[in-house]
């Protein structure tokens, strides 16, 4: 990896941890706080495209494992992947690479700014919702041992504010691409 | 940022990395085979007697597991609905004994000792080409750094956003914390490839 | 230590960053001086091999910067506009050590080589601190431990009072004129480099004037009006 490439991944990591430490900010449309860091998963993706997001998710999980307290309320450690909610964290690494990918390849700068926006919604709710919901559910369902369509009906509570992060994700990426854009276009 | 390593002085800490590591991801198998509540049960009682020794007040050691302790009895209730509950004990034992061992490992190994494992198991990946092994400890370390300054920055602009009398939004105090972190990285970049030290 | 420019020039794709130049750098105290864009920045990322010569070829110390890049990067040293995005790692200590891997020194040749430079340029303070907490003229100072901890023969300081306060100006100054190293300076700030042995000036990618600050300073305040 070029070592700006490393260097992006790295930031966007420290942003992902950033987001973590801060309090939960409000959207201005809801009146609920959101906590951000998911949301910053999803922007890793729409902001650096599927490879290097993918690793900026990687170097957050990794943090997490060697000790440090990154996750949001200052979780870290091995103990978190003991959790049978482990798997929406892990899930993160492939949330990013897909919807990185899928930005790369939906969303091009000479779009309308509605297209962008549309676009990169579909990259963050496939990658930031389906994938990860995948594999949050699949090791909840292992884990915890309550089968497949429990975890899965347990999960849903949680949809409708990922899919608000989607839309604050495609907003940023849309914003971000248009004032310093890094996704790496491919066809 | 404080790492979860506790200082301490024990067996626990003494014991090399690697070993744990091991003995952690083996007993993570042999926990989801057996479902014998009292095996089950003594592995919990051995793994609260090592956590609770480990160097920590106990106070400060619940603290700690409270997330994913909740974490765990919330999905345990749950599963109580349509699970019997003899079931829904192996379930409580098992993650509880995992947490418990997870969190002693933590708390009885730094973080430089972790990077070097990753580094050491890292190795056969770098001859297939994927990563380089000694930029793992970079990289831990260009976070750990630049963590502090975005959180500075993420203050400067909610300091700037109130002195023009907005309403702080996720999108306008975000847009702004990406650019400028990430027009950094061309910078930072050079730094370190003036320096040598990814040339291996 | 000389540095040889045969040719040597910088486009990219169709703009020029610098025309082929053709000289010998031996001073001792060099500055470079131009507006921005003027292709001063690309001449001086030449010499460590930041920016490969797309013409031509830079030997420095015998080494061609495109075939011998590594043994280029262990000679020159460079120093960077802004301080905080130099010290790449959290504690100042650590970073200046971080230099020095993968160069299979001992644990203790290392710790005596950081000692070693922490005390040369009076910068002990600084070692057990975090990057965060420094001001900008602290964080110059480390940046420079970091550099100089792996010997360069030449160093090569952009800008490096553009960022500073007066006190931190007058105390980079003092420290550039003490070193034993062969010092190439690029800096908007004229009164730092008017007892420099030679300074180049450069507009629009090519070489304009070259000789005493006396000389080429005039030179550069015409173009600047």
């Amino acid at each position: 990896m070029s070592t700006r490439d490393l260097v992006l991944s790295a930031l966007f990591a420290a942003i992902i941890v950033a987001l973590g430490l801060l309090p939960p900010i409000s959207l201005g449309v809801i009146p609920v706080p959101i906590t951000a860091q998911s949301l910053g998963v999803m922007m890793a993706g729409v902001v650096l495209g599927g490879r290097r997001g993918a690793v900026a998710a990687l170097i957050v999980v990794l943090l997490v494992a060697i000790g440090l307290p990154v996750l949001s309320g200052g979780r870290g450690g091995l103990a978190v992947f003991a959790a049978p909610t482990a798997g929406f964290l892990v899930g993160w690494i492939f949330a990013a690479l897909v919807t990185g990918y899928m930005s790369e390849r939906l969303v091009k700068p000479e779009q309308s700014n509605i297209a962008q926006g549309v676009g990169f919604f579909i990259a963050a709710v496939t990658g930031g919702v389906v994938v990860l919901y995948a594999f949050g559910i699949a090791y909840l369902a292992i884990a915890a041992n309550i089968g497949v369509s429990k975890a899965f009906f347990g999960s849903l509570a949680f949809v409708p504010g990922d899919l608000i992060k989607a839309v604050v994700a495609a907003l940023v990426g849309r914003a971000v691409m248009a004032g310093y854009p890094l996704l790496p276009q491919r066809s | 940022m404080q790492s979860l390593y506790v200082d301490a002085d024990s067996w626990m800490h003494r014991a090399s990395p690697r070993l744990k590591l091991g003995a952690l991801a083996v007993l993570g198998v042999a926990l989801f085979a057996t479902t014998d509540l009292r095996i089950l049960a003594a592995t919990l009682l051995a793994g609260g007697v090592l956590y609770l020794n480990v160097g920590m007040t106990w106070r400060e050691a619940l603290r700690r597991l409270q997330p994913v302790l909740l974490t765990i009895a919330f999905v345990t209730l749950f599963s109580l609905l349509f699970t019997p509950w003899h079931e829904a004990a192996v379930t409580v034992f098992r993650l509880v004994t995992l947490t418990l061992f997870a969190a002693t490992l933590t708390a009885t190994t730094t973080i430089a000792a972790f990077v070097d494992e990753i580094t050491w198991a890292a190795t056969p990946l770098e001859r297939i080409g994927l990563v380089k092994a000694a930029d793992i400890g970079l990289t831990v370390g260009l976070v750990v750094r630049f963590v502090p300054e975005i959180v500075g920055r993420y203050a400067a602009i909610r300091e700037a956003h109130e002195a023009r009398g907005l309403k702080i939004r996720l999108r306008t105090v975000l847009v702004p914390l990406v650019i400028l972190t990430l027009r950094d990285a061309d910078n930072i970049a050079a730094a370190i490839d003036a320096r040598g030290i990814r040339r291996h | 230590m000389d540095i040889r420019f045969e040719q040597a020039g910088l486009r990219y794709g169709p703009q020029i960053a610098l025309q082929p130049l053709t000289l010998t750098l031996s001073e001792r105290r060099i500055a470079i001086i131009g507006l921005n864009g003027s292709g001063k920045s690309s001449f001086a990322r030449m010499i460590n091999g930041l920016a490969k010569p797309t013409t031509g070829r830079v030997i420095v110390g015998g080494l061609d910067t495109i075939a011998d890049a590594k043994a280029v990067l262990g000679k020159v040293g460079f120093i960077f506009q802004s301080p905080q995005n130099q010290i790449i790692l959290p504690v100042v200590r650590d970073d200046i050590a971080f230099g020095l891997k993968n160069r299979g020194l001992a644990k203790p040749a290392v710790e005596a080589a950081v000692e070693a430079v922490l005390e040369r340029l009076g910068a002990r303070h600084l070692a057990d601190r975090r990057a965060h907490e420094l001001s900008g003229g602290e964080l110059q100072l480390a940046a420079l431990c970091a550099v100089l901890v792996t010997g360069p023969d030449i160093l090569i300081l952009d800008e490096p009072t553009n960022q500073l306060d007066l006190r931190n100006r007058g105390r980079v100054e003092t420290m550039i004129g003490d070193l034993p190293e062969k010092v190439i300076v690029i800096s908007h700030d004229l009164a730092l480099i008017d007892n420099f042995d030679r300074v180049l000036v450069f507009d629009q990618g090519r070489l304009v004037a070259d000789g005493a600050p006396g000389d080429s300073i005039p030179r550069y305040r015409e173009i600047a009006r």
